[in-house]
């Protein structure tokens, strides 16, 4: 659970570390001030965010030529083997790093989930499996990052064009507390947009599978050790718990019977009067 | 206006003193701060005592505060997310103490702190089980036949549920916040309204399932994390801006504290319950369609032939407005009664304008059916 509340709780703390990068920008950016003491307004314009978005696709388009030429040179030059390209494309595609590690998941799957010879390689197929878990909540994460990460960037545009927008009416923020204001409630129509959508409730939905996978294979590997060592297993200790809470249920069940059930007549008051008003009320009462 | 038409006029001596102010501001709840103690932000004070108790629920009384004016005693029913000390808060925003003033028998229950033992429990043994058990020591307790009960959000549930299975024992229901309709939240389908519901649905039963298998039951924190999605920036400011709004105030800081003191306080959800919950009620809907079953039983809302009043949260974002509403077209008695009061699930609580008139309203309505 802790595992899933620190991954599920990145998403806002990226989130809110995307705030203080937007704000420091603007304080430094205030830093520049111009002849009347007022901030620019081109500094948080539409255009400066294009630009921005534009120096992320330069990036990306970068990395992703860097990766080609890597592949084209780990071949020497040579005439290309479709093979080999297509293993060195997988390696080196930076889009491996966003979307988890596809290939190893599906080679620990299969291994995880393969035939099942005794007890050979027992322990260390729990292991894997454990692993496996714990790199599929890792891709989720960051599936779900990214798509925090978009409902920022539309957050931001937002913010912008209503700033924009006030510039044209001749409007102006008088202190940041104003400027604070617009940007909290512009996130938080963009981010309440972002969680009524299919992909956050998808991602979302991943990251809690996953830990729950994670939890699972975490468990059965205590469970193995539990057994090796004499502890009582989760999985007996909810027998236990699942048989108290029967019986427990019975006595109520009980309990309200003999309630409802009328008081004998024909036992003489002198030979056991506690008793009897005992069973009339067995309630455990703290005033009785 | 500058001639640019720049939409941010922040003069550097202006921030600068807004710093400094900041800085006061700080500096001033830094001090407060430090004088605290537990007392002071303590919650759920008025003075009550435990009158039955089994397995780790137990009943209380509260004291009277007032003549009673309201004979019937009324049982306050919370649910099992969160606990019951939101409706004690504090002195001056208490519905306990507003109902107590005005003369009400105020009794309530308090759920414990169910743990991963717990985990086998379900709706069936709260409902039929504790909750009737708690009914029935209230009518032993009094000699009477009848009792008022008083549901909150989840426990409203349980309230409807069982004077729908045991009408015979029930004077009135008050239901405050509580889901009736678990898909009525895309009658509005306002933004950020709905979120809980919207979220259920998107899990599979098997989901569900899995969820408990792994953690055994649904736990607090987990709860926690849901509904601060439902407020994103409200809870990303929360301990930084919010804060710093009131910390320079004695008095708004302790009410700060004492609601993150609540909000803390949220216990785990047992196992096979939350499947009921989550599956039965939010996935399936089942109440509406009087298809929801306890211990074998129908839960037929057309039983609710005492009279019933209805609260509702105008803004209310957990428990959109038409989820409660739902209910009118489904109750088998006439005296059927809603109120909407303004304000949000935990404003019309502890608002200060809600809250007074969340006390009366009730109080009055009681009165009336006396």
């Amino acid at each position: 659970m802790q595992a899933m509340a620190e991954l599920w709780g990145r998403g806002g703390k990226d989130f809110a570390a995307a705030q203080q990068n937007l704000f420091f920008g603007m304080a430094k950016a205030a830093g520049q001030k111009g002849a009347s003491g007022a901030l620019p307004a081109s500094i948080l314009d539409t255009e400066g965010l294009t630009q921005a978005n534009q120096a992320f696709g330069k990036l990306w388009s970068s990395a992703i030529e860097l990766s080609q030429t890597i592949s084209r040179n780990m071949q020497g030059g040579e005439t290309h083997d479709p093979i080999v390209a297509g293993l060195l494309g997988k390696i080196f595609d930076p889009r491996a790093w966003f979307s988890g590690t596809d290939g190893m998941d599906q080679a620990l799957q299969r291994m995880a989930e393969g035939p099942r010879l005794a007890d050979l390689w027992d322990t260390e197929r729990k292991m894997l499996t454990l692993f496996n878990a714990w790199t599929a909540l890792r891709r989720c994460s960051l599936e779900h990052n990214t798509v925090m990460l978009e409902a920022w960037l539309q957050a931001a545009g937002k913010f912008a064009k209503n700033l924009n927008e006030k510039a044209d009416r001749m409007e102006a923020l008088g202190s940041w507390r104003e400027l604070l204001a617009l940007w909290v409630e512009t996130a938080n129509t963009a981010l309440l947009e972002t969680q009524r959508s299919e992909a956050y409730l998808k991602s979302q939905r991943k990251i809690l599978m996953a830990s729950t996978d994670l939890r699972l294979a975490q468990q059965e590997i205590a469970t193995f050790y539990s057994e090796m060592f004499g502890y009582p297993t989760r999985e007996e200790l909810d027998d236990v718990h699942r048989t108290v809470t029967e019986l427990r249920r019975e006595l109520r069940a009980l309990q309200r019977m003999s309630r409802q059930a009328p008081v004998k007549v024909d036992t003489p008051p002198e030979t056991s009067p506690k008793r009897t008003r005992k069973q009339s009320n067995p309630r455990r009462s703290a005033s009785s | 206006m500058t001639s640019s038409g720049a939409p941010i006029r922040i003069k550097p001596d202006q921030a600068i003193a807004e710093a400094a102010a900041l800085g006061e501001k700080i500096a001033r709840g830094a001090a407060l701060f430090s004088k605290l103690h537990d007392d002071d932000v303590a919650i759920a004070t008025t003075p009550k005592d435990e009158v039955w108790r089994q397995d780790k629920v137990s009943l209380h009384h509260y004291r009277p505060l007032a003549d009673k004016k309201v004979v019937t005693p009324v049982l306050i029913v919370y649910g099992l997310i969160g606990r019951y000390t939101m409706a004690d808060l504090q002195e001056d925003r208490s519905l306990v103490r507003n109902l107590l003033n005005l003369g009400v028998d105020l009794y309530v229950v308090d759920w414990g702190n169910p743990s991963r033992a717990d985990r086998w429990l379900t709706l069936d043994d709260y409902i039929d089980g504790y909750l009737a058990d708690c009914v029935e020591a209230i009518r032993e307790r009094h000699g009477i036949d009848k009792v008022s009960l008083l549901g909150i959000c989840e426990g409203g549930v349980f309230t409807t549920c069982y004077a729908a299975l045991h009408p015979q024992t029930v004077k009135s229901i008050v239901l405050t916040i509580t889901p009736i309709d678990f898909h009525g939240d895309t009658v509005e389908n306002r933004l950020g309204h709905g979120f809980i519901n919207l979220w259920t649905r998107s899990l599979t039963p098997d989901d569900v399932d899995r969820l408990i298998e792994a953690y055994g039951n649904l736990p607090g924190e987990f709860m926690g994390s849901v509904f601060s999605q439902m407020t994103p920036m409200r809870t990303l400011m929360k301990y930084n801006l919010d804060l710093l709004e009131v910390v320079d105030d004695d008095k708004k800081f302790l009410n700060f504290l004492r609601m993150e003191k609540w909000i803390a306080d949220r216990p785990h959800h047992p196992g096979e319950a939350a499947k009921q919950w989550l599956k039965d009620l939010y996935q399936d809907n089942k109440l509406i369609k009087n298809a929801f079953m306890i211990n074998g039983r129908q839960v037929d809302l057309r039983n609710l032939t005492m009279p019933v009043l209805n609260v509702f949260a105008k803004d209310d974002h957990i428990i959109p407005p038409a989820t409660s509403q739902a209910l009118g077209a489904k109750v088998g008695t006439r005296d059927y009664t809603e109120l909407a009061l303004p304000g949000g699930h935990v404003g019309v609580f502890v608002g200060g304008k809600s809250q007074a008139l969340l006390g009366s309203g009730i109080a009055k309505w009681l009165a009336g059916r006396e």
